[in-house]
């Protein structure tokens, strides 16, 4: 610091060899110096604000890119449909994925059924009440092993899907769903998969 | 010593911060053209500068930093931009982001509150929810919601229909700095003497807007409700 070595290196002929234009320049020194780490930290801050942001953004891209192939699947696409929401799956969900999509492969099957899909809504999820949980049990926050993935966002989709039956009326199914999205590795993929009822 | 100080203060650490500063507004700013060219000139000024007080040092014996005509005027002004610097970043960044953090919760809690009073409703008490919605809202809007609920709540005080409303989840889907969306899903429950409890989940999109620092909502409206002619 530049004061310290001016007191340190003239306390006695400090008079003299410092004009005022000296302590003035110095003091000016300080605050810049103070501005420039406070200008440093603000920045930091916003960079992890924006960062925040960005990989919100792309959980839910993620979460709309997976709940569209399942909500279009039909009698012709099911098991390519299936094998690419399987490869967007990571933990327990890819794991059991065969037992919990059997129900969605049956139904499709059996319908014949055209369906087109669409998305109403995405949100990061802020608020979540699990109704029938027991009022003491907390939530747990992720089906993954600790350590496996970076964050785990939740994204609450909502959406519809309108499946024309050969001969039927077109039947409406509404999709009321939270997904885990989990960032593994850099890439992400759902980790959870709840229709909320 | 005095000038070996001098010397490093005002010839050496002012033209090396000058281009880091200019570096840093340019990574700020993202490097848009015009301020390559701004910077890249003033980064040639400073580097001619620093050149000629070389040669003013070889030439004289005294540097920018060891004339005694005093550098006040240089620091004043390295200072009062570093000032601006600051003042910019901090209203430009911190303040929004602090704001959007804020605006964040006050937004969720308002929609859940607004669609839960909307999806309630007690015989005893027929009013009490629709005015706890309409409290919430813009004027115009509360009291068009109040117009339009009013009249079908006395039907359903009449059947003694009662009906309950929980948030299951509830979040943003956009939100700036003076409006905003949200998504709630919640469960709703209806009760009609002589029948078994309906349970049904209702998606609901809130639309709120800012006026005069107050959060207030707009519009409610059901998120996958089928048109008509499609069911």
């Amino acid at each position: 610091m530049p004061e310290d070595a001016q007191d340190a290196g003239a306390p006695a002929v400090k008079q003299t060899t410092f004009s005022r234009h000296g302590v003035v320049s110095a003091l000016l020194g300080l605050i810049c110096v103070a501005a420039a780490a406070l200008l440093a930290l603000t920045w930091v801050h916003h960079r992890s604000d924006v960062a925040e942001r960005t990989h919100q953004t792309a959980a839910m891209q993620a979460a709309i890119d997976w709940t569209g192939v399942l909500i279009n699947m039909t009698k012709d696409n099911v098991e390519t449909s299936l094998q690419k929401l399987h490869d967007g799956t990571v933990g327990q969900l890819n794991t059991d994925f065969e037992a919990s999509v059997q129900p969605y492969r049956d139904v499709v099957r059996t319908l014949q059924s055209q369906t087109t899909g669409q998305i109403e809504a995405v949100a990061i999820e802020n608020v979540h009440h699990d109704l029938d949980a027991p009022p003491d049990t907390s939530n747990p926050p992720s089906e993954l092993p600790a350590g496996m993935a970076a964050r785990t966002d939740t994204v609450l989709v909502v959406a519809t899907s309108v499946s024309q039956n050969a001969g039927g009326q077109p039947q409406t199914v509404r999709w009321n769903l939270r997904l885990d999205v989990s960032d593994v590795d850099g890439q992400l993929l759902i980790s959870r998969l709840e229709s909320l009822r | 010593m005095r000038n070996f100080v001098r010397v490093l203060l005002i010839d050496v650490v002012v033209p090396v911060a000058v281009l880091v500063a200019l570096a840093l507004m340019g990574l700020f700013l993202g490097w848009p053209l015009w301020w390559v060219a701004v910077a890249s000139m003033l980064a040639l000024l400073v580097v001619e500068g620093v050149l000629l007080n070389l040669y003013l040092v070889r030439r004289d014996r005294v540097s920018f930093g060891t004339d005694d005509d005093g550098p006040r005027l240089r620091l004043a002004l390295v200072g009062l931009v570093t000032a601006l610097l600051v003042a910019v970043g901090y209203t430009r960044w911190t303040v929004p982001d602090r704001d959007l953090r804020a605006d964040t919760g006050e937004v969720v809690r308002l929609a859940t509150a607004v669609s839960e009073a909307t999806a309630t409703f007690s015989p005893q008490d027929p009013t009490s929810s629709i005015e706890r919605a309409a409290s919430m809202m813009a004027p115009e809007q509360g009291a068009a919601f109040r117009a339009n609920f009013g009249r079908s709540t006395q039907d359903l005080a009449r059947k003694n229909i009662s009906a309950q409303a929980q948030t299951i989840s509830a979040g943003i889907e956009a939100l700036g700095p003076a409006a905003a969306s949200v998504a709630v899903v919640m469960r709703g429950t209806q009760q009609t003497p002589g029948q078994p409890p309906s349970r049904a989940v209702l998606a609901l999109r809130v639309t709120l807007a800012k006026k005069e620092g107050r959060w207030l909502v707009y519009d409610v409206v059901p998120i996958n409700q089928v048109p008509p002619g499609q069911r």
